[in-house]
């Protein structure tokens, strides 16, 4: 980005690049705070007009903080493989406005498809549970056991 | 993010509100946007069914945009068309283009929110080739702003790139395009430039001659590659041989 200087002209962009995902609160948040998960690179200030301009969402307060990226795991060359950081933004909602994160995988009802392959393996589970279990006519005793 | 952000904005917003979701935008008669576009070629959203429909209710104040339509939640697969080809991007009007990146933006936030969603939930996500599609749009839309940007450029300063610039060498031999940098003090007061070396002393000739041979077996052997893979799939498949011109 261009350097300011006193008098000079405000940043503009005219096309953000930034992203920003809504995530499911790990600890239960106040019922108007939303949590999401931002690029590195954005303030609050930031994150404010973006909601505001773009999504037409009032907000009220932004606390950001940056989640470090553990470095621990190692691959099978025995790299430290990294998962990367992120900024995590908490928002409070202007206007007394809630926000619950919603369950994005309801409960549908399957097509025949899938049924028949439930089906399926559900018969192919109980047969070979059939199998496993001993002679019943032995009292359920393995076939190990001599005699 | 600023003013003239906020005021296209606000156009987009307008425009919504006039007319609902984003088929609404066909019915408003915004310049440059015929209904055409949006059957064949948007890159997601637009099941054709709900253009004979334009419901006129506002989305209820944006945070459901992080989200897909209620009804896809918990489908296995989201049926969405292609991504935005270069050439169709190239006739577009740059109000059109400033509206479809920020389309295309909440696209993309709404289908990381997906992602991590399912990530979360333990769940495969339905359909993950929609983000690789609107990746595709967002960066083809990027050229061809900046193809805009540079024929203006030229025109009115004849000038190509926004910042001046020079080839330069660094210490290791390597040449680079350097671009000049804002500093409020001339280079010559500067201390932290007056260390940095653009030049290379000859002992570093030796390492260029090894740095080039290695660039040149890297090129010589990806060429030798692409041609026994070629051969291979001409003895595999020999009704697909592309036929050279023969007199």
């Amino acid at each position: 980005y261009p350097l300011f200087q006193l008098g000079g002209p405000q940043l503009r962009i005219f096309r953000p690049n930034f992203f920003m995902l809504a995530v499911r609160p790990g600890v239960p948040q106040p019922e108007d705070t939303v949590q999401f998960r931002v690029s590195m690179e954005m303030t609050k200030v930031d994150i404010k007009n973006y909601l505001e301009k773009i999504y037409n969402v009032p907000v009220a307060a932004v606390r950001t903080r940056i989640q470090y990226g553990a470095n621990n795991k190692r691959n099978h060359k025995n790299q430290r493989v990294k998962k990367p950081d992120y900024k995590v933004a908490y928002v409070q909602l202007g206007q007394g406005q809630t926000f619950q994160f919603p369950n994005l995988f309801p409960e549908k009802e399957q097509d025949a498809e899938t049924r028949s392959f439930d089906d399926f393996k559900d018969k192919y589970m109980e047969r070979e549970k059939q199998r496993q279990k001993g002679d019943p006519r032995r009292g359920g005793v393995p076939d190990w056991f001599g005699l | 993010m600023a003013a003239a952000v906020a005021a296209l904005c606000r156009r987009v917003t307008g425009a919504l509100r006039l007319s609902g979701a984003r088929p609404g935008w066909a019915a408003a008669g915004l310049p440059g946007l015929t209904l055409n576009p949006f059957h064949k070629n948007l890159a997601k959203v637009e099941p054709l069914h709900q253009l004979k429909f334009l419901h006129t209710t506002l989305s209820r104040k944006g945070l459901e945009e992080f989200f897909d339509d209620p009804k896809n939640w918990g489908e296995k697969t989201v049926k969405s068309g292609d991504a935005w080809n270069i050439k169709q991007l190239r006739g577009k009007s740059s109000e059109d283009l400033h509206k479809l990146w920020y389309v295309l933006l909440k696209e993309k936030n709404m289908l990381l929110t997906l992602e991590q969603e399912s990530k979360r939930q333990l769940r495969p996500m339905p359909s993950p080739e929609r983000l690789e599609k609107v990746q595709k749009s967002m960066k083809n839309i990027d050229l061809v702003v900046k193809e805009r940007e540079v024929a203006l450029r030229l025109l009115q300063t004849g000038h190509e790139k926004p910042v001046p610039g020079e080839w330069r060498h660094d210490f290791l031999g390597r040449t680079y395009w350097y671009t000049y940098k804002e500093w409020p003090i001339p280079w010559y007061l500067n201390k932290k430039y007056k260390k940095r070396k653009f030049y290379y002393l000859s002992h570093v000739n030796h390492f260029i001659r090894l740095r080039l041979e290695k660039s040149l077996r890297r090129r010589v052997r990806r060429q030798n590659l692409e041609r026994t893979r070629r051969k291979v799939l001409e003895r595999k498949f020999p009704h697909l041989a592309v036929k050279s011109q023969s007199q």
